[in-house]
């Protein structure tokens, strides 16, 4: 018979020196978690199909279940850690503090350096409301960083606000398709696009233009001050944007100013997030390395209604951005003893010795 | 710190010289076969048009200059700040006039085409089954030879379809030269891109 010796497209495998820096990664980034005391949650493997976000329907690597129901395997961590919030947890008094380290799948198209499968670490702030909840989370994301090794590192932050209120403004109401056109042409600051998307809408002109701003206009984008004058009279917009300015001078207040930068044509998926949102960039890295943002209304419609915050960070992208950043491996392996005594007895004696004294050896037993 | 550009050797190159020139920004002379080159504060690399997004997606290049049709059809995940204006084009179908394709499609199309990707799009907005022959270049013979019903390519006369019999049956989109840039150079770097953006939106 013959088999096929590579893995499917999507699959990864990671070994040796390459393990060894993630397993070293992952351990900081959760010894930051659990020092701002954030308990583990180890969620299911899979789930019901059902239970995960609509948007990523098409990525979802599902199988029936023996009793004919459709599984999927886990493409992301919150849905189901609300979920258990607002099932099993149901008796355990909110807030919960919640973090969670483990591989996730998602069908993505093939495509050199994407993979299907990846690790992500993260936590979620069950009851977590207000500003104390989002500094607490960003202070968080930045910590985690620091510790992984990462030195020239920026969290963009947004507000879904923004981005929501302006779009109903507009006259792209929730269910119109020239909407997510729009989403993804602002997602992509892609100005024309983003003029065409809103062609057809009848809303107030001043939006619309605020719209096509955010995505031309670099000022707008990343200025509080001028998105105010541009959106000056847009009702709900100026509170989101007061929400953010309250957010960056506490964070410049508590030292973490250089850390953070504007970026409010960031919405992260509008369903689903309702207040602050931000994505983090690493320097020699193209792509983020993770995000989170605030979800307010996700537990309610579980039957739970609790305020919620969490972010994620991609372990393999963190593993590149360590690597890229010229910093050494993080954990180098230490070359072992070689035990080999007189007989195996002895060796195995030996071995055992050195081993309750923490030493990496090879056993080779008697020459 | 500085910036790296991703161009292409095509014929978007004199007009993104143009620009960069009028903009007062240095521009690579292009007496050279070096691929990678260092003018003023600025890293050149000349790429294959196709390969222009995937450079500035990876991170590799800051920033790029690229048709929209390559855009289209390469589908990074790119930020796409400015239309550079230059490089006009057209995404269009064509088929022989005899086809009968304006007025009824045949139930399954077959559309030889460089742009795979931007075909099967379109095809499926009108909700119609595709198959692509992916050919690397001269689509244009393709239907006469019977290797295809029709064609999807970039026309700017209309010339080489006439000369081969082709009529346009509709244009797909209208594409010019834009200016890409990557999403975590725009945050890492934001005061150069910001600066790059500024100087070339000015010269438009």
């Amino acid at each position: 018979m013959h088999m096929r010796l590579q893995l499917p497209q999507g699959a990864s495998c990671f070994t040796f020196g390459e393990a060894r820096a993630r397993r070293a990664i992952e351990a900081r980034v959760v010894s930051v978690f659990d020092g701002w005391g954030y308990d583990e949650i180890v969620p299911p493997l899979f789930d019901d199909a059902a239970t995960f976000d609509p948007t990523l329907a098409s990525k979802l690597y599902t199988f029936s279940g023996r009793d004919g129901t459709t599984l999927a395997l886990r493409p992301d961590f919150t849905s189901l850690v609300a979920k258990i919030a607002a099932g099993r947890l149901r008796q355990v008094e909110a807030p919960l503090r919640l973090y969670y380290s483990g591989e996730v799948v998602r069908y993505e198209p093939p495509r050199a350096g994407r993979q299907s499968e990846f690790h992500q670490m993260g936590l979620e702030f069950l009851g977590g409301g207000g500003p104390a909840a989002d500094v607490e989370v960003i202070a968080v994301a930045i910590e985690c960083m620091e510790a992984a090794g990462v030195e020239d590192f920026v969290l963009a932050l947004g507000h879904a606000g923004v981005v929501t209120a302006l779009l109903d403004a507009a006259g792209l109401p929730v269910d119109d398709s020239g909407r997510d056109e729009a989403l993804a042409s602002l997602n992509r600051r892609d100005p024309i696009a983003v003029a065409r998307a809103l062609e057809g809408a009848r809303g107030s002109g001043p939006a619309r233009r605020a719209l096509v701003g955010l995505a031309e206009d670099n000022g707008i984008r990343q200025s509080l001050d001028a998105a105010r004058i541009a959106c000056n009279g847009i009702e709900s917009v100026g509170e989101a944007l007061s929400d953010l300015e309250s957010l960056t001078r506490t964070l410049d207040e508590a030292g973490l100013g250089a850390r953070v930068a504007i970026d409010l044509s960031e919405s992260r998926g509008l369903d689903y997030y309702t207040g602050l949102v931000f994505r983090i960039y690493g320097g020699g890295l193209g792509f983020d390395v993770g995000g989170g943002g605030r979800y307010d209304a996700l537990l309610g419609r579980l039957g739970r209604p609790l305020p919620a915050i969490g972010f994620m960070l991609g372990l393999d992208r963190l593993a590149l951005l360590v690597d890229r950043s010229g910093s050494r491996s993080p954990e180098p392996a230490v070359s072992p003893v070689v035990v080999n005594a007189r007989t195996l007895g002895e060796s195995v004696r030996e071995a055992r010795e050195r081993r309750r004294r923490r030493e990496r050896i090879r056993f080779e037993g008697p020459a | 710190m500085t910036l790296t550009i991703a161009l292409s050797k095509g014929r978007l190159l004199t007009g993104a010289e143009a620009l960069f020139t009028k903009a007062g920004l240095a521009f690579p002379p292009q007496d050279t076969r070096r691929l990678i080159v260092e003018a003023g504060d600025l890293r050149f690399l000349f790429v294959k048009d196709m390969d222009v997004p995937v450079y500035v997606e990876y991170g590799v290049a800051d920033a790029g200059i690229c048709g929209s049709d390559v855009l289209f059809e390469a589908g990074s995940d790119v930020l796409v700040p400015l239309d550079l204006g230059f490089g006009r084009c057209r995404m269009v179908l064509a088929a022989h006039p005899s086809s009968g394709f304006a007025a009824a499609w045949p139930p399954t199309v077959r559309v030889a085409t460089k742009y795979a990707n931007v075909a099967r799009a379109f095809f499926e907005t009108r909700g119609l089954a595709a198959e692509i022959v992916k050919l690397q270049g001269s689509v244009e013979i393709a239907p006469g030879l019977g290797l295809a019903d029709c064609i999807v390519d970039m026309v700017e006369t209309g010339r080489t379809l006439r000369e081969n019999g082709l009529d346009e049956v509709e244009e797909i989109a209208a594409t010019s030269a834009r200016l890409v840039v990557n999403r975590a150079s725009d945050h890492i770097k934001r005061g150069e891109v910001a600066a790059l953006i500024a100087r070339l939106r000015a010269c438009l």
